[in-house]
């Protein structure tokens, strides 16, 4: 079929602009891409395998991500508007926890290349990077510092949230696939960042924000004033950890949580939280404070740290009322009442207000400061950079998402490809889609995550959260709005039967020619075009193709049944059967 | 003789292939209440146009139009959906209007308000398709049903919304089975039994999903339906040219 080129370009617009292959919100949102709906759905239908197979596709930590992911996706979810979002990453620990089997992991790699590629930070972003890069043939060494793999994954998050076995197990695929993990390698004291760019083809730098910040305050060299970051690696690495009875930390982010909540666990009897922010600006996850507050920490919200008292060691401090944390222009600007104070009786502050990564390890850090967005190279061609590192905590998932990036980068330089084209979708971006809920929707209930009783948390470091059992999992994965367009296929009784979108079947017009009974069989009723969020009238191309057909068939229908209309048309038009009356000049008397 | 032919009415084919005597009927109503009326039996050529033969449609439609030209009528009355769509278009110097918009303006023919206020049985609507932006439409016939005193069900898809019948587009000569899948989704979504549409290939379309239909011209000129009525089936295809033939005869003896 000879396609003209108003034909043709009329097609081309519903190729492109059709949402039939537009991801569901949740997808976007995941920085690692993961097909959330496809997972949700084989975890309905009891195809718990094959819902990990899913997700490994796209990460190597289906375990971890389903217990500390921050699930931006879940922000997303459509069913939020409805009454509340899906439980989505408890739904991927409870695939890991149901089917996750080594045997199945993708160990596969491509040729050999011969290059070498150096990895510092074994953290989640490394880690990724690791992975994909010894798939793609290159020989990949990790250097790490800590005398254990997982960097804030293991030493950030407390294990009550990410057990240490589930790390290691997930890690386990590293060296299963020939990655050469060096720990207890500190780059800058054991081995020269020099020398490791010397002797690489390329290096991924993906060190963890490990040093915590701390404010000058009066008292602040005082004994019992630790950092977060510190303390909470120490007590991840099994290191002494000296808590008192009473603890405050100060601090309103998630580390600030799990500090208060480490220390409660080390004895602490009485732990309060103090932050500068109030209710929604407080920068912790709603649900992280709620955990903590379960456990019996106090929050205090709206105090900054005036003095830190005591002789030796920490005896209290003093608070001052924090009346605005931002200026008019959103910047953080604090503004105290020095006159409305309050006093809190502790032993220990932990200060929990931020952190960043140790560049110290670089000589000239400018250079690598500088990273290109969209392949995270830096000023020195050989030096890719991400994670925590690359400037501001992430949370695991962008960092994972950022290794990800990175190996893509570093294979396609490795490669001397260019490293900048079809990048666009990488991470997260915003869904097309234009879903409508069904008002008839029924309201289904969030699966809420059982968790072991407070009692049996304190002075250890069991696991919290219990997982979904089959019964729950099943019920949540129920509530999946399944988004995605297709709203005419699903209307129009011949655009389910001939194709799976107009999308893809206006390619197939385009790449090798459909029967003409598709086209044939439009009832031209429009009811395609009410339902597209595009409102494209496919009633007009399918016209345009009846048009094109009867031409290349000397003016006849290709369709068999159409012969009969051949007929009907000149008796249609034959005397017998026409007239043509004038009004009747009888009527005005009749009137 | 021209000059007193202010209007015409054009019926359209699948009417005439229902019922002569609805036809007939249609035209003395507007003689009464239009004096200036007169009527042409004519295919319009849509069919070729659906099927894609645009210059064979061109053809087909200037043949009709000389027939409109040579009444020297100034507007055009259809009944028929596709007609009314086709003639907007195609001819330019006559006002085209539908019977069902025009009704409620000149007012129900003699003896038929509330003439059905007894029945027993509630009509459910079928709007059609190729009209479905015209509200004018949906609403006299909804005035019209009214006026009648019948009982009305609105399915889940009308009006603007509506669901074509599956005749629409040449399917039915061209894939008959799914055509039928489309007539039976269609009548699923009512409750009642007893349609009313007000294009003879849809109340063919509905009687083929498992109605019982008719045409609103059966409302208004027929006796008054009930659950005791028997309801029409379908016409062959031998019986709609016959219907056809009567027709052309029922007009030439009504405009005599």
């Amino acid at each position: 079929m000879q396609l003209t080129e108003k034909v043709l370009k009329e097609m081309n617009e519903v190729i492109d602009d059709c949402l039939a292959d537009e991801p569901p919100y949740c997808q976007a949102r995941c920085p690692l891409d993961i097909d959330v709906q496809g997972y949700i759905t084989l975890i309905r239908d009891g195809e718990y395998k094959e819902a990990v197979r899913l997700i490994r596709e796209k990460t190597i930590f289906p375990g971890i991500l389903g217990r500390v992911c921050a699930h931006p996706c879940e922000e997303e979810c459509k069913r939020g508007e409805l009454e509340e979002a899906l439980s989505i990453k408890n739904l991927k620990r409870f695939a890991a926890d149901m089917a996750d089997d080594p045997q199945n992991w993708d160990l596969s790699r491509e040729a050999e290349t011969g290059k070498k590629i150096a990895v510092i930070g074994a953290g989640p972003s490394g880690a990724v990077a690791a992975y994909e890069l010894q798939k793609k043939g290159h020989q990949v060494s990790i250097f790490e510092k800590l005398p254990e793999v997982g960097g804030m994954l293991r030493v950030g998050i407390p294990a009550y949230r990410l057990p240490h076995d589930i790390i290691d197990y997930e890690y386990s695929i590293l060296e299963k696939i020939g990655v050469d993990i060096n720990l207890n390698t500190e780059i800058g004291k054991d081995i020269a960042f020099e020398k490791i760019r010397e002797e690489y083809d390329a290096v991924y730098a993906a060190a963890g924000a490990h040093k915590g910040i701390m404010i000058p305050i009066e008292g602040s060299d005082l004994d019992g004033v630790l950092i977060a970051a510190d303390f909470l690696r120490d007590a991840a690495l099994g290191n002494d950890v000296e808590v008192g009875k009473k603890v405050l930390v100060i601090g309103g982010g998630n580390v600030a949580m799990d500090a208060a909540r480490t220390a409660w666990r080390l004895g602490a009897e009485k732990v309060n939280i103090s932050c500068l922010e109030t209710g929604s600006q407080i920068p912790a996850h709603s649900w992280e404070i709620e955990d903590a507050e379960e456990e019996g920490i106090i929050m205090n919200p709206g105090w900054g740290p005036k003095v830190i008292k005591g002789e030796n060691r920490v005896e209290g401090i003093t608070l001052k009322k924090c009346e605005q944390v931002f200026d008019s222009e959103g910047n953080f600007n604090p503004e105290y009442c020095d006159d409305n104070l309050k006093e809190i009786e502790a032993d220990t502050i932990i200060f929990a207000i931020g952190q960043r990564a140790d560049d110290s390890f670089v000589k000239d850090a400018e250079e690598i400061r500088q990273v290109d967005e969209v392949t995270l190279q830096s000023q020195k061609d050989s030096i890719f950079v991400g994670g925590d590192f690359k400037g501001k905590p992430l949370l695991a998932v962008e960092a994972m998402s950022h290794g990800r990036k990175a190996a893509i980068s570093i294979d396609r330089y490795l490669k001397n490809k260019d490293l900048h084209i079809d990048r666009e979708n990488e991470g997260a971006y915003e869904s097309k889609l234009e879903k409508e809920i069904d008002p008839e929707e029924p309201v289904r209930r969030r699966v809420e995550m059982r968790m072991i009783d407070v009692e049996e948390r304190k002075n250890n470091f069991k696991e919290v959260e219990l997982g979904f059992n089959v019964a729950e999992a099943k019920g949540e994965s129920l509530r999946c709005l399944e988004c995605e367009c297709k709203e005419c296929v699903k209307d129009c009784l011949m655009l389910e039967k001939y194709c799976d979108s107009p999308k893809a079947l206006f390619q197939e017009v385009k790449d090798v020619g459909i029967d003409p009974l598709v086209y044939f069989s439009c009832n031209m009723c429009s009811q395609c075009t009410l339902v597209c969020p595009k409102e494209f009238e496919l009633k007009d191309r399918f016209m345009a193709l009846r048009k094109i057909a009867v031409e290349e068939n000397n003016g006849e229908s290709p369709i068999k049944g159409h012969n009969a209309i051949k007929w009907h048309q000149r008796l249609g038009f034959s005397n017998l059967f026409t007239t043509c009356k004038p009004a009747s000049n009888n009527e005005e008397d009749s009137k | 003789m021209e000059k007193t032919t202010k209007r015409v009415f054009i019926p359209g084919c699948s009417l005439s292939s229902y019922n002569p005597e609805l036809v007939g009927k249609t035209i003395e109503y507007l003689k009464n209440k239009l004096p200036g009326t007169g009527a042409i039996l004519k295919c319009c050529g849509k069919p070729t146009k659906a099927l894609g033969q645009y210059d064979e449609f061109k053809d087909r439609y200037a043949s009709l139009q000389k027939d409109i030209d040579a009444l020297g009528a100034e507007e055009i009355i259809v009944a028929c959906q596709s007609c009314f769509l086709t003639m907007s278009a195609y001819s330019k110097e006559q006002k085209v209007r539908s019977l069902w918009s025009l009704m409620p303006e000149i007012g129900m023919p003699e003896a038929t308000v509330g003439k059905a206020k007894e029945s027993d049985i509630t009509f459910g609507i079928h709007d059609s398709c190729s009209t479905r932006d015209r509200n004018d439409i949906h609403e006299g016939i909804r005035w019209i049903i009214d006026q009648l005193g019948y009982d009305l069900e609105e399915p889940p898809h009308s009006k603007g919304d509506t669901r074509c019948c599956g005749f629409g587009g040449m399917v039915v000569p061209a894939n008959p089975d799914l055509a039928q899948e489309i007539m039976d989704r269609r009548t699923a979504e009512f409750e009642t039994d007893y349609l009313v549409t007000y294009c003879a290939a849809c109340r063919a379309s509905m009687y083929k999903g498992g109605k019982k239909a008719v045409h609103i011209l059966d409302l208004i000129f027929g006796d008054v339906w009930t659950s005791e009525s028997d309801f029409p089936d379908l016409e062959g295809a031998f019986d709609s040219w016959a219907n056809r033939y009567k027709t052309k005869k029922k007009i030439e003896e009504v405009l005599s």
